[in-house]
């Protein structure tokens, strides 16, 4: 069954996507861009540099990875049919 | 030189079926190439996120099968209403962008029902499509692309690859041609789906869309340098406002998700035309978000990589071709596609895909009469300026020449409109009746819900 989340409704979430967004901790500068630009809630800061707290309410829209200039941050399509998906976009 | 023996799978191989996908696909599948589009969704269009009302220049001058076909709409959009906010109360409505019904500046859809309809279309002309299948890698050889690889390790070859993958472009990053987009031309955007009756949108909104713009102060979505505009987009039986944010703004990265819903929720809470016309009738259905490379035109940096490359063709958002007067990509999608599709079946044809011969997809582009115009309209730059500089009279008069009547005289709808539309009478006057036949029959179909059937309803 897709998992679905009460703060976003009409989207759910397909298993299996994995963990298609890796940060490279040697290059992550801290600067947090991607906490602030992730409407999902994906990151935080720990000691000083981004880690991923979870992906399961990921929309794809890989703002983190475009937002991140160290390049510290591998995108990646989850695999198909997998993540998230809507009646409503 | 160039030559090279047609030994592959396929003639032509598509990534990802969203808007511009399928066109390409369909055209390359009528002229008889053996096509085959790949989609990562388990059903085209249910990744894809948009407030969506697709200009009427790409109906008018895109594909034909769209223009003559019955593709399912959530609303004729026939004027764009511009409220201007202060304190919450509307000081000023400007509603001197419209057309006389059945005539249309745009249509309404929902991104799932429209691009299912599209793939439909292409698979109807012989394409094949392969949903729930990531490509991930680009088949390379000889310096050329020559196929792809998917997310089950599979490799299939194709004499020419069209990527058209959205905005976050992972194939022609692979294949070495692009980068990824820089922040500073990225806008994220957040929009909220609620449910509200035929009846009442008619009543509130009838075949309008709103914008409302406001002072920095107000923080209802065009705060100060950054953001843009609060919109609501109508459809049949729900509406969509959304609004987006730069993901970087003179150096800086705001706090975006913070910001987005902001100023969404101080839309709510103080103007009054939501509070009392608007939320009594509504039931909120989704929250959705995406990106768009709607500065991507603007910035040389973006404007210049390549769209093409040995064995391979970009388009859509994934070439940058994302429109910055309206924020819409669609029309644009649907014209590189059908670009695309013409340089790739020709190639075929030769027998020859070198690079000289794909360059004609560059320059057929930059000979467009929309593509160039649309990606390089400064005006919603200059929008941004006055709002810096709080120049109140000044940006009023900028929103009505941005999207109030000023779209005639200075914008998409104007000067290349009319070029189009000479060159298509001239060669062909037809044309006329199929363009009046496709507004009395969108509207007709809207009217009595009358659309194709999807692939989708029939399971």
């Amino acid at each position: 069954m897709p998992k679905t989340f009460e703060e976003f409704p009409g989207v759910e979430w397909v298993e299996g996507a994995g963990e298609f967004i890796k940060i490279d901790e040697d290059k992550c500068s801290g600067c947090a861009g991607c906490v602030k630009v992730c409407l999902a809630g994906c990151y935080e800061i720990s000691k000083k540099k981004a880690r991923i707290k979870s992906l399961e309410k990921c929309m794809e829209c890989a703002a983190c990875w475009f937002v991140c200039t160290e390049g510290a941050i591998d995108f990646s399509w989850p695999p198909g049919g997998t993540g998230y998906r809507s009646d409503w976009g | 030189m160039g030559l090279i023996p047609v030994a592959d799978n396929y003639d032509v191989l598509v990534v990802g079926a969203g808007f511009g996908g399928p066109v390409a696909a369909k055209r390359c599948a009528d002229a008889g190439l053996k096509t085959l589009m790949v989609e990562r969704a388990g059903v085209p269009g249910e990744k894809v996120v948009s407030g969506l009302v697709i200009p009427i220049y790409g109906f008018l001058f895109g594909p034909d099968f769209i223009r003559d076909g019955n593709p399912p709409i959530e609303r004729p959009i026939c004027s764009v209403v511009n409220r201007m906010v202060k304190g919450g109360q509307i000081f000023d409505t400007d509603r001197s962008l419209k057309v006389p019904k059945p005539v249309a500046l745009g249509y309404a859809t929902y991104c799932k029902p429209f691009c299912t309809w599209l793939a439909d279309r292409a698979v109807d002309s012989g394409a094949e499509l392969r949903t729930a299948t990531t490509a991930v890698d680009v088949i390379t050889e000889d310096g050329r692309v020559s196929g792809i690889v998917t997310d089950s390790g599979e490799r299939i070859r194709s004499t020419i690859v069209i990527d058209s993958g959205g905005t976050q472009n992972q194939l022609s990053i692979k294949a070495g041609l692009r980068k990824k987009f820089i922040p500073e031309a990225i806008e994220l955007y957040m929009l909220w789906d609620f449910e509200m009756t035929k009846e009442d949108v008619d009543s509130v909104f009838g075949n309008s869309m709103e914008f409302f713009h406001a002072m920095p102060e107000e923080n209802i979505g065009a705060p100060l340098g950054y953001g843009s505009t609060l919109y609501f987009f109508t459809y049949r039986n729900s509406i969509h406002p959304g609004l987006g944010q730069f993901l970087v703004t003179r150096g800086e990265t705001p706090n975006v998700a913070r910001l987005l819903r902001e100023y969404f929720d101080n839309f709510t809470d103080k103007v009054e035309r939501w509070k009392r016309e608007i939320a009594p009738r509504v039931k909120l259905r989704s929250v959705l978000w995406d990106v768009c490379p709607i500065y991507a035109g603007l910035l040389e940096e973006t404007r210049e990589m390549p769209i093409y490359g040995d064995g391979l063709l970009i388009i859509g958002d994934a070439a940058g071709f994302e429109a910055s007067a309206f924020g819409d990509g669609v029309p644009n999608a649907w014209f590189s596609a059908e670009i695309a599709a013409d340089v790739a079946i020709e190639a075929v044809r030769r027998g020859d895909i070198s690079r000289s011969v794909l360059a004609a997809y560059e320059e057929r582009i930059k000979a467009h009469p929309f593509i160039m115009h649309t990606i390089t309209d400064f005006r919603r730059w200059d929008m941004r300026r006055l709002l810096l500089t709080r120049d109140e009279a000044e940006f009023k008069r900028k929103v009505r020449d941005h999207w109030g009547i000023g779209a005639f005289r200075y914008g998409n709808m104007g000067g290349p409109c009319m070029k189009a539309a000479r060159d298509m009478i001239k060669q062909n006057p037809t044309v006329i009746r199929s363009w009046v036949n496709m507004f009395r029959r969108y509207f007709k179909n809207w009217e009595n819900e009358s659309f194709d059937r999807l692939s989708t309803d029939q399971r």
